[in-house]
This record gives C-alpha cells, structure tokens and sequence, in this order.
C-alpha cells in the first residue's frame, strides 16, 4: 500500500531537488539533468514491476485509506505513462541539449508524472483533482518551454485557456456530485447513486461536465481543438508527453469515475449510445482530417484524436454484459499502453527530424529510408502498428475493443471502428510511401544518434514482441480490468 | 522431422527469405540466389507432405496464444488434403517465377525491395493455406495483400511506359489508363473494402462461435442455430465471402484486377494469375463445407447462390472484355478473373446441391489446373512484351517464327484456357459445368447457360490472342524496334525453361484429365466425410450432356477466332465498318460497361465534391456563430465599460491569454481562434447534455 506513495514520493522529491541542484550548481548541464530524472523514474518503474508488488494485487485490493487503492489497474495505467516518461526523458538527452532552464524541464516532467501516477490509484474525487492538476499545470508551462519561439508561446496560450476552461468545468462536476451524494469516495457515490431509483437531470448534468472535463485530455471530439495547434507548437518532445502520456491519465481517470462510480453499468442505457456517438465521431473526424494534413505533427496529433475515438469504445459497451465488459476494458487497456509505445515512437522521430532540419513538412520525409535508413524501418513498424495492421500489437487491441462491441450487440459501432481502422491505413500508408518510394530532394545521411535510436528500436521490439505474443499483456489486462468489474 | 514441422515450415521459411534478402541488400548476387532457394526449399517441404495427403491424414498442431479466460485462441497449422494440394501448387509456381524473375528483373533498380515482398508474399500466401484458424488466416490474408500492393507499384517512378491501359482512352469523361501507383492505391482500396466486410464478418462469427478454429465450427454447430435464430447466418456468411470477392476481384469489386497489370509480369504470373487471387477460392473451399454442413440446420441458401451467381456473372462480364482488350496482359487479366469466376460457381452450386462433393472438386480442380495454364501465359506475356518492346497485341504479330518456345508454350497453354480436349482446362471446365447441373436450385439451368456462353467467348478471345500475337504479318512497329538494334529473337533459356515446363504440365494434366478428376473426387470425398461428415451420395452422371453441349459451343468460338485473327479470312476490320451493332457492343466491352468510370463518378468525385461541400457549410456556421459570439462579449465588455466596472477584464487580468477571447473584432491577433475553439468547446457540452436527455 506504501508503494503508490513511495513512488509519488521518489519522484515529487526528485522533481523538487533537481532546480534546486541547477540553481546552486553552476556548472549543472543537460546531461546532469537526464541522468537524475531517469534514475527517479526507473526506479518508480522497477517498484512498479517487482514481485512485491504483484504478490500485493494478489492478496486483493488492501487499502488503508478509502482515497487511495493499489490495484493491477493503477499499476497497469502507472507502468504505461512512466514508459511515455522515460522515453520522453531519454530522447530529451539530444533534443535539449542546446536548451537554457534545463533543471525545470526534468524537474516539470517529474512533477507532471507523479501527478499521473497519482491519478492511476485514486479512488476519491478530490484526490483525483489534486492529482489531475499536479499533471496538468506542469505541462502548460511545459508547452511553452521555448519561451522565444512564437508557435510555443502561442501553443501554450491555446492550451492553457482550454485546459483551465476543463478543469474548472471538472470541479464544478465534481462538485455538483458532492452535492447530489455527500461523498467523494467512487465506491460511495455508486452505493448511494443505486439506491436512487430515478435519474434527475442533476446527476445528468454532473456526468455530463465531467466527461467534458475529462474529454479535453482524452482528445474526444468535440474537445479536441486545441490538440493539432498545441503539438505542433510545444517543443516536440512535450508534444509526445502530452499525446502518449497526460492523454493516458484521462482515460485513468475516465475508466474509474465512469466504470466505478456513475452507473454507467444498468442504469442509464442513454449513456451507451452517447458514448458511442462519441466514438464514432471522434474516430471518423481524426482520421479525415488527418488525411489532409501536410504537416507530420498535426497528422500526428489527428490520428492520436482518432486513437482515442477506439478507447472510448469500451465506455460505450458498458452495458453490454460482463464479458464484453471485460473484452473492452482489456482492449482499452492494451490500447492504452500500444498507444503510449506507438505515439511516443511516431512523434520522436518527428523530434529527431525537426531538431536536425527544422522542418515538419511531409515532403522531408521523401526517400526518408535513404537518408536514414534504421530510423525509417522504426517509424514504418510503428505506423503500421497505429494502423492496426497484423501481425503488429496495434491490431490485437483493436481486435478485443471491436469483438468487445459486437459481444455488446453493437454491430454497426465495430463496423464503424473497421472502417476508420482501413480509412486510417491510407494515410499512415502515404508516409510510409514517401519514406521508401518517392524521389528525395537531397541525398544528405541524417544524423540518428543513439538516444532517439535506443528508444525507437526498443518501441519496435516492444511493438513486434507484444504483436507475435499478446498472451503476456492481454492476461495482465484481464487481472487489471477485474479491479472494475465486480 | 515431423510432417507437422514441414508444414510449418512451408511459410515460415520464405518469411526468413525475406528478411535474409534485407540483410544481404548490399552483396547483389547472392541476395537473388538465396532468395529463389528459400522458395524452393519451401517447396521441397510441400512436396515431401504429398504423401499424406494422398493417404487422407490431416496434420493439426496447435500452440497457445491466448489464453486469458474469456478469450482463447490457438495459433496451429491444419495440413489436409485440401491445403497441402494448394500449398503444393502455390510453392511449386512460386518457385518457377522467382526463377524467371532472376532473368527477367535482371538489371533493374532496387531489386532488395523486389525480393523481400517476392519472399514475404509467398510466406503469407502459405500461411493462408496452412491455417487451422481464421484469424492466421487473416494475417497470411492482410500480409498478401501488402505485398501485393507494394509490388504493383514497383515501378513507381511512373513513365508512361509503364502505365497500363491505352493512355487518352476516356469513358464517360473518366480515364482508362493508369500509371503504377494509382494502379497500387486502386488495388488498395478496393481490396481494402472486401477485407472491411471479411473482418466484420469474422468477428460476428467469432462472438457467437467462440473460436476461430476451421474444425472446432465444423465440430460444435451450435453457433449456427444462434446466428440463424437472429437470421444473421447467411448475412455472417456474405460478410466473409466479401472478402474473398475483393481478394479474387468478382464482381462488383472486379475493376483492381485489370489495372493491376502495371506491376512487372513477374509479379502478375504470381500474384494476379496464380496464387493471391485464388486466395478467394481457397478461403470459400474452407469455409463451403463448414457453412454446407450449417445448411442442414438452418437455411444457408442465399449464400450459396450469391457466391454461385456472382461467379457466373464475373465470368460472362470479364470474357466479354478479353474479347476486345488489346494489351496482351489486360486480356490475360480479365481471362483470370472470369475463369475465377468459373470456380466460385462450382463452389457455390456444390453448396446447392445434394451432392456437395462434385461441385468442391470442380472448383478445385479448376483452380489448380488455371495456375497452371494461366501461369505460363503471363511469363509467356512478359518475355513477349520484354522483346517486342510493347504491350499492345496490334503491335506484334507473325512473332511464330522468332520465337518458338514461347509460342509454343503459349499454344499449349491457350489450348487448355479455350477449354479444347484433351487439355486440362478442358475437364476442369467441363466439370464446374456438370456441378451446375446438380445444382437444387431454380436458377441452374440459367447458370449453367451462362458457363456455356463464356465458354464459347473464352475460345474466341483465346484465339484472338494468339492469333493477334503469333500469326498474320511482322508488324512495322516490330521493324521500328529491330532498327534500333534490338533483335526480335527468343529470349534466354533461364526464362522461357519455367514457362515451358509449366506449358507441358499443363498438357500432362491434360491427358491423365479424367483420372485427376475422379482422384480428387475420391480424395476429398473421403476427407470430407472424415472431417466434416458430408457424405456422397450417388448421382446420375452428366458428363456426357454437359460435353454435347459444351464442345460445340467451344468449337464454334474456336473456329470463329481462327478465321478471323489466324488465317484471317474473316475480315474483322470489314465488319466493324459495317456494323453498328458491332460497333456500339465494342465501345460498351471496350469501356469496361463503363462500371469503372462509374465507380470513380461516384465514389471518388461525388464523395469528395459531398465532403467538400459540407466541410464549407459548416465552416461557415461556425464563423457566423463565432463572429455572433464575439459580437456579444464585446457588447457586453461595452457595457460593462460604460459602468466602468471592466468585471471581465479584471477577472481574467494576469491571465493575458483571456484577452485574445475578444480579439477577433476588437483587434485582429494572429493568436487566432482560440475563442472559436472555447465556443466549440461550450456546444460540445450542450450536445452531449442534449444527447443525453433523448
């Protein structure tokens, strides 16, 4: 039960330790920096997976606070959004190393990943808006890290109006649930919520706010818009945090509140169609407008949109019966974590690219594979991967959301799902064209230095390894989707 | 080793090619010679199973996959007589091609590329054949089609002599002819929307079935009272065999397969002709029994007879457009896809009738046999177009005396596609005919009609072809290319070796036709009873009828293309004069019956003229609502400065961002539109609230 604290703790203190350390130590570099944050994180990741903290989930859910659970769910979700962290971390070893302020930037990612990590195990909703603002407020400054550069700034202005604009939103649905059961606790709110026997507008309008609340970070159309602006305009590395990182936390946050404390499960059916328009729409307008993008950030941050519209599946099914249920919730949790995997790569390649041209035109990428050819083979498995093509692990996830819908008998949602999977293929098919195919402008090698490399290649065996052998992951994601179904 | 290890092997050994093929990119020669040994190794292994099959062993190994209880899945190989027949006919053509390919790829650009996909598509052809399961399947499935996409577009830097179709050709506005990529992405999308409903499909059988094991359905038919209860069985059914239509390009996903033609001929022998496009087929040959077995529970008769008239119809619809193409690949292309056509109707028609070996074996054989003719005629084709330096057939002509081996195979080969005895398209042909007859079904006589035209117009544009191509005068265009000093002569052995060796094979199939036949009857006889539990039961034999009616109609189509393309005496170009009637059916074969322009009417201009319309409808709502917006803060901030109160500007004080909310009119930021974004966000609740109390 110590654990969740433990690594909150670890990394909070690293996080408060690292300005410190660069503001008294003159000669601090970037490489100072990364050495620390990594230590705090790998060894957040290392607690994570150790047996002693499996033999805990074992022996059930013990909980010495009710605010507090330490669960396969959290840890799942946890090891998911530390791995963004650590890539995020390791690549930044030559993406800032020509950057001022470097203590604050490790020591912001710090902050914003205990944050993260404390969304993942809360159990009570105040806990979770404490938690959900340590992530937050971090990455807003985060996204305007280069405060000369004009995109950053306006990028972090854009982010943080929506991003106040959500959370106050949140609070005030957080509160009006308050106000409806006198209690923040999820198990609470679903005990007295049950026992109503009508639905009033009030508890309506509270989940309503909250899934816009939420919504903001899980890319959800129709609250997406700040999403293409924001990652095109922070620094490259931040924009991997926030797509392959804080956008995990939401769906944390969203899978508890939803699954665990609003009756999402027989009482209201309305639920399940407004969730799967939703889906639809937000999958659907992700991948066309992506289609049309010629920039590889914005087409980045649309197909991320349309990744979520997938996960947001399994809240739809909800009603479906226990074992779509536990389908979906499965599927939504490998998702989450290919997700992390396949986004982070995608965008870090995007990184490398801008930090050695400056450019994020889709044109750079022409004959690509000469210029750099291992690279190229990266960024190709995971586009692939984001597409769902088999035998990659991007296809098993999508597989158990959309057999999930259809064990729910919501045929026309796994269709729907089919569609934009091959609707999707098209573009990440275009890039992956553009890299082999087409004529280069230049024949220059690019430079792929080992940072960006270690962790693209990693992402590929993990992408390969968890696509020819999903046992290992789906078995976890069945323990972990127990923590919601009882 | 075990008979189960081969047949592992059998796909996963070209997969090692391919990669081996990666690593060696550098070192040219033993790059390509390892490339083909991988492929015939692979084919030693399918030959050593051969013995089994005939003995009726079934070779099933499982390993674990998943196991997470609610969901279980095992991967395994399923070696029956069925598979291993194909798998055999697969490695062997496969073989024969990447041999020829080593001659007739010699010297282009980025041959690594042309390896791997070579090597990876035969993996994945096999891992289809070899399956125990539908979900490997799949795979194996999505992987061809990947690789059959990459190397369409080989040639990707697009010159127009690499273009297919006859370049200024319009129908109904729309182009006819293509370059290499868009002929990719044409594949891609139609393909991509027969495996859209062969997934679909898959997943609505695999909710209500629980596995996706081939013998595990065939066993347990639970399901089928499920899905039937719910009538979704012979929707489920459909849904699958979409998949296989836009795999095996029938109608009404037939248009790929034409324009498909611009990849390099190698890669049409193997992908178009033998192997990929009978991917189709063979998944129906899986599946018909499981689903025939169904039919005694439930009614599966509407997917039966679509599959049996879609085959028929493809089959007329495409041999009209072989009469009249005149690009030698493209008639070779249509030909596959109305032969192919020909096999769905024996597979449909055995679902039909009482006895639903006859039409299995029918197709099957037919299958085989086709690889095995239409094979060599595209190498055939390539070696042609390699010498003659065109793809047009009216450019060729009176090539007999040049060159000898290949017209040679071509004949033996042509003899067999128009259906004359006693080549091995002849029995086949005649034997997917007889299953129609045994069809239980209204619409028999007229599918049966139906197989009897094409046949008449297959020997026709048979011998149009190869009267076009080997017989009359030596073209000009032909002297125009000797000038340049590239003789018109044979090619090198190590290409037309394979070719003709698979000409005469098909002539041996020929001639041992009916023992084949009842050997395969006999074969899958047994092995359907063993697995599936479908007896045979006796029936009148036909043969006889069907060869009255049959032979006269080949042999009036022959006659008609001899006299008129080889000995000539019939003067096409007169009659076309003359007749409009001629004429005006010429125009309507010549435009593909115009479904292709009207697919890119529809489906590409219409879309995307409906698409763009809307995106700019509500463009515009959102600006005027957005400029409304704006209009009414700045009012208000009016107001509230008229009181001098500046409540808004005091709230968000500090917070510089809030100020660009009322910048749009006040003062033109380029921070831009970020209010705009906060209004989307404010109706995005107001849907979702919206939705939620209907």
């Amino acid at each position: 039960m110590v654990l969740p604290f433990l690594i909150v703790g670890i990394l909070a203190s690293f996080a408060l330790i690292l300005p410190g350390i660069g503001f008294f130590y003159k000669g601090f570099k970037n490489t100072h920096g990364w050495i620390l944050s990594l230590i705090a994180l790998l060894a957040s990741l290392a607690l994570l997976l150790t047996p002693p903290a499996y033999s805990l989930i074992q022996d059930q859910t013990i909980s010495f606070t009710p605010s507090l659970t330490f669960d396969s769910l959290g840890i799942f979700f946890s090891i998911a959004m530390l791995m963004v962290s650590v890539f995020v971390v390791f690549s930044s070893y030559e993406f800032m190393k020509k950057e001022g302020n470097i203590a604050q930037y490790y020591s912001l990612i710090l902050f914003s990943s205990a944050g993260m990590v404390l969304i993942a195990f809360s159990m009570d909703l105040l806990l979770l808006f404490i938690a959900w603002e340590l992530m937050t407020i971090p990455t807003f400054v985060l996204a305007g890290f280069n405060k000369k550069a004009f995109e950053s700034n306006e990028a972090a202005v854009k982010y943080f109006v929506l991003g106040t604009l959500s959370t106050g939103i949140l609070l005030y649905g957080i509160s009006l649930v308050y106000g409806l059961t006198g209690t923040l606790q999820l198990n609470e709110i679903f005990k007295i919520l049950s026992q109503r026997a009508l639905v009033d507008p009030l508890s309506l309008l509270a989940s309503s706010l909250l899934i816009a609340g939420f919504g903001l970070k899980m890319a959800i159309v129709p609250f997406h818009m700040w999403i293409p602006d924001t990652y095109e305009g922070a620094p490259t590395t931040v924009s991997t945090f926030l797509a392959a990182g804080t956008k995990k936390a939401g769906f944390a946050a969203a899978l508890r509140v939803f699954l665990i404390a609003l009756p999402l499960k027989g009482l209201l059916n309305e639920w399940s169609l407004t969730f799967a328009f939703l889906a639809i729409i937000t999958m659907t307008l992700g991948n066309i407008a992506a289609l049309t993008q010629g920039n590889i950030l914005r087409l980045l941050a649309y197909s991320s949109i349309a990744q979520a519209g997938y996960i947001l599946i399994v809240f739809a099914i909800a009603n479906g019966g226990t074992k779509a249920l536990e389908l979906g919730v499965s599927g939504a949790l490998f998702h989450v974590l290919n997700h992390a995997i396949m986004k982070s790569a995608a965008f870090l390649v995007a990184a490398l690219v801008i930090q050695h041209s400056g450019r994020a035109d889709l044109d750079y990428y022409n004959g690509f594979s000469n210029r750099a050819p291992l690279t190229a083979f990266n960024f190709t498995i995971a586009l692939l991967a984001l597409a769902g093509v088999p035998p990659l692990s991007g296809f098993w996830s999508k597989f158990l959301l959309f057999t999930a819908a259809i064990e729910a008998n919501m045929i026309w949602l796994a269709l729907a799902g089919i569609v934009n999977t091959a609707l999707s293929l098209a573009y990440y098919a275009l890039i992956i064209k553009r890299m082999y195919i087409d004529e280069p402008q230049d024949n220059v090698k690019m430079p792929q230095p080992l940072a960006y490399t270690f962790i693209l290649t990693l992402s590929t065996i993990l992408i390969m390894f968890f696509g020819l052998f999903p046992d290992i992951v789906i078995s976890y994601t069945q323990e972990a989707a127990k923590a919601l179904i009882p | 080793m075990s008979e189960a290890l081969y047949a592992w092997l059998i796909w996963i050994l070209p997969l090692i090619g391919a990669i081996v093929t990666t690593i060696l990119g550098k070192f040219e020669k033993p790059r390509d010679y390892l490339a083909v040994l991988f492929s015939f190794i692979s084919a030693i292994f399918a030959t050593l199973l051969i013995p089994s099959a005939i003995e009726g062993k079934v070779i099933h190994e499982q390993v674990e996959w998943i196991s997470a209880p609610p969901l279980s899945i095992k991967a395994g190989i399923l070696a029956d007589p069925l598979s291993i027949i194909m798998a055999n006919v697969v490695a062997w053509i496969s073989f024969l091609i990447m041999f020829y390919s080593l001659e007739y790829m010699h010297g282009e650009r980025d041959l690594t590329r042309y390896w791997f996909f070579m090597n990876f598509f035969i993996g994945n052809m096999q891992l289809i054949v070899l399956s125990d399961n539908l979900l490997q399947l799949f795979f194996g499935w999505e992987g061809v089609g990947l690789a059959s996409y990459a190397l369409i577009g080989f040639w990707h830097t697009d010159e127009q002599k690499y273009w297919v179709g006859k370049i200024g050709q319009r129908a109904l506005g729309i182009d006819l002819a293509y370059s290499p990529s868009h002929a990719g992405m044409k594949a891609f999308i139609y393909t991509k929307l027969g495996d859209i409903s062969f997934l679909i499909g898959l997943l609505i059988l695999f909710s209500f079935s629980g596995t996706f094991e081939f013998l595990k359905l065939a066993e347990d038919t639970s399901w089928v009272k499920e899905l039937s209860d719910r009538g979704l069985l012979p929707l489920v059914a459909i849904l699958i065999f979409g998949g296989a239509i836009g795999k095996s390009a029938q109608f009404p996903l037939h248009e790929w397969l034409a324009d498909a033609m611009a990849g390099p001929t190698a890669v049409s022998a193997l992908i178009h002709a033998a192997t990929m496009v009978k991917a189709g087929v063979f998944l129906i040959a899986r599946l018909g029994p499981i689903f025939y077995l169904a039919s005694q529970t439930a009614n599966v008769s509407p997917f039966f007879e679509t599959v049996a008239w879609i085959g028929a119809f493809t089959a007329f619809l495409a041999a009209t457009q072989g009469m009249v193409s005149k690009e030698v690949k493209k008639v070779l292309a249509y030909s596959t896809v109305s032969q192919i056509g020909y096999m769905m109707l024996a597979l449909g028609v055995a679902g039909l009738s009482a006895n639903f070996i006859i039409g299995y074996t029918a197709g099957f054989f037919h299958l085989m046999s086709h690889a095995v003719f239409k094979a060599p005629m595209f190498m055939g084709a390539g070696a042609l177009i390699h010498v003659t330096e065109s793809k047009f057939m009216d450019e060729m002509g009176g090539l007999r005396r040049y060159m000898r081996f290949t017209f040679l195979t071509m004949l033996l080969a042509s003899f067999s596609l128009a259906g004359i005895p006693p080549f091995s398209g002849f029995w086949s042909k005649d034997s997917v005919l007889k299953a129609t007859l045994y069809a239980n079904s209204p619409s028999s006589y007229a599918l049966f009609s139906l197989g009897l035209i094409t046949a008449l117009i297959t020997a026709f544009y048979t011998f149009r072809m190869l009267g076009m191509i080997f017989f009359g005068e030596k073209n000009n265009s032909l002297e125009k290319v000797e000038e340049k000093g590239h003789k018109v002569r044979e090619v090198r052995p190590m290409m037309w070796i394979p070719y003709l060796v698979l000409g005469v094979s098909s002539l041996i199939l020929g001639l041992v036709g009916p023992l084949i036949e009842s050997n395969l009857e006999h074969l899958f006889g047994g092995y359907l009873k063993e697995s599936f539990k479908i007896e045979a039961l006796e029936v009148v034999d036909l043969s006889f009828i069907v060869m009255a009616s049959s032979l006269p109609l080949i042999a009036i189509g022959s006659f008609l293309g001899y006299q008129a393309y080889m000995v000539r005496r019939i003067k096409v170009d007169k009659i076309f004069e003359r007749s409009s009637f001629v004429r005006t059916f010429h125009k309507f074969f010549d435009n593909r019956w115009y479904i292709n322009s009207i697919y890119y009417i529809i489906f590409m201009y219409g879309i995307l003229k409906i698409a763009n319309g809307l995106y700019r409808f509500l463009e515009s709502i959102f600006d005027k609502s957005n400029d409304a917006l704006a209009l009414i803060i700045v009012s208000f901030s009016r107001a509230g400065d008229l009181f001098d109160i500046h409540v808004i500007d005091r709230a968000i004080n500090g917070t510089a961002s809030l100020s660009s909310l009322f910048s749009r009119i006040v003062r033109k930021l380029q921070t831009g539109i970020t209010e705009q974004y906060v209004l989307f966000f404010a109706i995005g609740i107001l849907i979702v609230i919206l939705f939620m109390l209907i």
